[in-house]
């Protein structure tokens, strides 16, 4: 189904981060804004997508951003680096999804929406700085592994799947010894993000026991946010729900807190 | 989503978040239609994985669950949850509760037909000294052995020597159950337990798909437990006959024991022998009886005295049946098997020692059986995807093994169906050794195709 060669060349095959990406970010985590956005100016893709991505609804700014400058100087030092790993992110999506039913957009929308219920948590958490407001959008890296691991063996893992309930995140373990966080975490490696993003969302997936204190919470909250979001009907629909195994025990202890910071009522829904 | 199919039981695992906005999003159309045309006995929902859910949300489930209940009369619930679950489900739905609650699939399972010969001891308790009785019938009709705590403090007694039960039942329910007939396997024999008046309700409430599944896989002695049988009508005795029919085209044996008639007219005595069958006024009469079981068929040596042979139909199809079984293995194993010889002859193992064996029937536009023997190790390592973590455990082992040959059967299914051949696979049937296999299969034609993989020789055997 998948082989480790496989994963070596999907390995092999991320694209580094593109220079001028790398001297923005470099730029905004100096924390000069002016100087990142001229430096974007060059690149008419980020360019195209900071405007696009900013002007979403979602982000909620009443009139419209043209300038990069401008961009800049609303989003902040840790949006501004949160925004530019969510364009490296772009590189890596697929032109047509294989194994979910997934399109540029709703994918989009799930950056979006788990990056500002991120910020929600550390700021709730009291743990809210560059590099954990930057973690998060690593994660949705791990759909994208997995949808071009596992898109050219859809009818073979839904036979797999018929007899028995394995995540993909499970059967690639046991085909390879590889889980979809390890390749996040080369990922994170390859475009140079700090560490403690890779360890984070390495730890988020619920089944590493190297994490402890200010990282195992966020991993925790991390995890149940994941599927949080995989249990709205978009994501449900995408297939999304299924393709890790969620670990109720992990986030047990933190349940009651996240349903309080996330406003969920039940008589809502 | 896809239900997942283990024996007669199918169920489904959501995650995370259930409620009212989201959980149509987990049955599509095509959902719907795949659950339905699903041939279990069982249909479950797992809340195993699902950290919050509300009454709503449980209802889209619900409602799909009881409309293929209605469709298909099968048992319908929700298992896997805690003691919190348990108290928040049973609130919800109040006198209302219309469908199970398992506390546990393995617990579910002990409620549904298998093909394994394995009686379970199981401490069973339930507050409700009817509901107690109902689940103590249930287990006892489908072969288990329940040891039934008659006090809170009785059970929480016996509850110290967990180690001596396979299971501890609490927190379970029955709800409408009894739709399907309770079934079981003694030895090479298929008992179903009657009960009441038989009627023509028996024709939805008789599992026939499971029926004409355990004929395909080699069974030939089946036994109709009828000690609670009141009485019975036209509708029922027409529906016998027929059953008694169709098992001899297998040479197959039909009894009742235990069946009286003070209520029942003697002359359907007489028109059930004449079909064919048989009847005994003790279990003990045919099961303690060794050399009558053997001539019933309980011992599969002579069940195969009446082979049947291999036809074109079949070996037109042998090459879809062995890419379903190669491509099944490099799935699993990411390793190629290959063919190293392929012969018509009666199944040959030279090395019988340290085998495992397992095997599939199907049935439709063509019929037959598939059966794969492995060495030991061959068998751990092809099934190491379904079993995760490195086990020694035999039954854990036979439990995926079946799960794999399910798989192929599946496949096979499917490139038959690419040829608009449509077939339908029983369930599979999983031997500890080979002598076990020998006994049905020692008589049979077939085409035995040596397949080599990580330098071990492995059979595949397609017969009829």
């Amino acid at each position: 189904m998948v082989t480790p060669e496989q994963i070596t060349h999907y390995i092999l095959n991320i694209p580094p981060a593109p220079t001028v990406v790398r001297e923005t970010l470099q730029f905004v985590r100096q924390g000069d804004l002016v100087k990142a956005a001229k430096c974007a100016e060059e690149d008419p893709a980020l360019k195209l997508y900071l405007k696009t991505l900013v002007n979403r609804p979602i982000y909620g700014f009443r009139n419209e951003v043209h300038e990069l400058s401008q961009i800049f100087g609303i989003l902040g030092i840790s949006t501004a680096q949160q925004i530019l790993y969510h364009y490296l992110l772009t590189l890596l999506v697929p032109k047509e999804w294989q194994l979910f039913t997934l399109n540029n957009h709703t994918f989009y929308d799930l950056q979006a929406s788990l990056s500002r219920k991120w910020e929600k948590i550390l700021r709730h958490l009291n743990l809210l700085d560059h590099d954990t407001e930057s973690a998060i959008t690593l994660l949705p890296a791990s759909i994208i592994v997995c949808d071009a691991l596992f898109g050219g063996c859809k009818i073979e893992v839904a036979q797999l799947r018929s007899v028995k309930a394995l995540d993909y995140n499970t059967i690639l373990y046991r085909l390879s010894k590889y889980t979809l966080f390890d390749i996040c975490t080369l990922i994170a490696e390859k475009w140079e993000m700090s560490p403690k993003i890779g360890h984070i969302v390495y730890a988020s997936s619920g089944s590493s026991q190297s994490a402890e204190g200010d990282e195992l919470i966020l991993a925790k909250w991390m995890h149940l946010l994941l599927f949080y979001e995989l249990s709205q009907s978009p994501y449900v629909s995408a297939g999304l729900n299924e393709f890790i195994d969620f670990q109720i025990e992990f986030v047990e202890d933190i349940y009651e807190s996240f349903m309080q910071v996330m406003e969920y009522h039940e008589s809502n829904c | 989503m896809r239900a997942t199919v283990k024996g007669r039981v199918a169920v489904f695992h959501p995650q995370g978040f259930l409620d009212g906005n989201n959980a149509p999003s987990f049955l599509t159309m095509d959902d719907i239609k795949a659950t339905e045309s699903l041939n279990v006995d069982m249909l479950l929902v797992s809340l195993k994985k699902v950290i919050f859910f509300n009454k709503n949300g449980l209802d889209v489930f619900i409602k799909l669950l009881i409309s293929i209940r209605n469709q298909k009369h099968i048992a319908i619930g929700l298992c896997d949850y805690d003691h919190k679950k348990f108290t928040t489900i049973s609130a919800f739905y109040g006198n209302t509760l219309n469908f199970s609650l398992f506390l546990t699939e393995k617990i579910a399972e002990l409620f549904a037909p298998s093909n394994k010969n394995d009686s379970k001891t199981v401490l069973l308790f339930n507050e409700d000294p009817s509901q107690r009785s109902a689940m103590a019938i249930e287990l006892f009709d489908y072969g288990h052995n329940p040891v039934i705590a008659q006090s809170k403090k009785e059970f929480d007694e016996k509850k110290q020597n967990p180690d001596i039960y396979y299971a501890i039942i609490e927190d379970t329910y029955l709800g409408l159950f009894g739709q399907k007939i309770a079934t079981r396997v003694t030895g090479n024999a298929i008992i179903y337990t009657v009960a009441n008046f038989l009627d023509a309700e028996i024709g939805n409430t008789f599992n026939i798909a499971y029926h004409n599944n355990s004929l395909n896989v080699g069974f030939r002695l089946f036994i109709f437990d009828a000690y609670k049988v009141v009485s019975m009508n036209v509708h029922a005795l027409n529906f016998f006959t027929k059953l008694a029919s169709s098992a001899a085209e297998y040479n197959a044996s039909i009894c009742f024991v235990g069946l009286t008639f003070e209520k029942t007219p003697q002359s359907f005595k007489n028109d059930l022998e004449d079909a064919g069958m048989m009847f005994f006024e003790n279990m003990d009469d045919i099961l303690k009886n060794k050399e009558l079981l053997q001539e019933l068929g309980g011992s599969a040596a002579v069940a195969s005295k009446n082979v049947r042979s291999l036809n074109k139909a079949l070996v037109n199809e042998l090459p879809h049946f062995i890419d379903a079984t190669v491509s099944t293995i490099a799935m699993m194993t990411n390793a190629q098997a290959s063919k190293e010889s392929m012969n018509v002859q009666t199944l040959d193992i030279p090395n019988s020692a340290n085998q495992y064996a397992s095997s599939i029937g199907f049935y439709g536009d063509v019929d037959g059986m598939i059966i794969l023997v492995f060495p030991k190790e061959i068998a751990k390592k092809a099934c190491e995807l379904l079993i995760g973590e490195a086990t020694e455990e035999e039954e854990a082992i036979l439990d995926s093994l079946a799960e794999f040959v399910n798989i192929i059967g599946g496949r096979a299914k499917a490139l038959l169906g690419e040829k608009k051949h449509h077939v339908d696979i029983t369930l599979p049937r999983t031997y500890s050794d080979v002598a076990s296999l020998m006994e049905m299969a020692q008589n049979k034609k077939g085409v035995q195709v040596n397949l080599s993989f990580e330098g071990s020789n492995f059979i595949f055997f397609l017969t009829r």
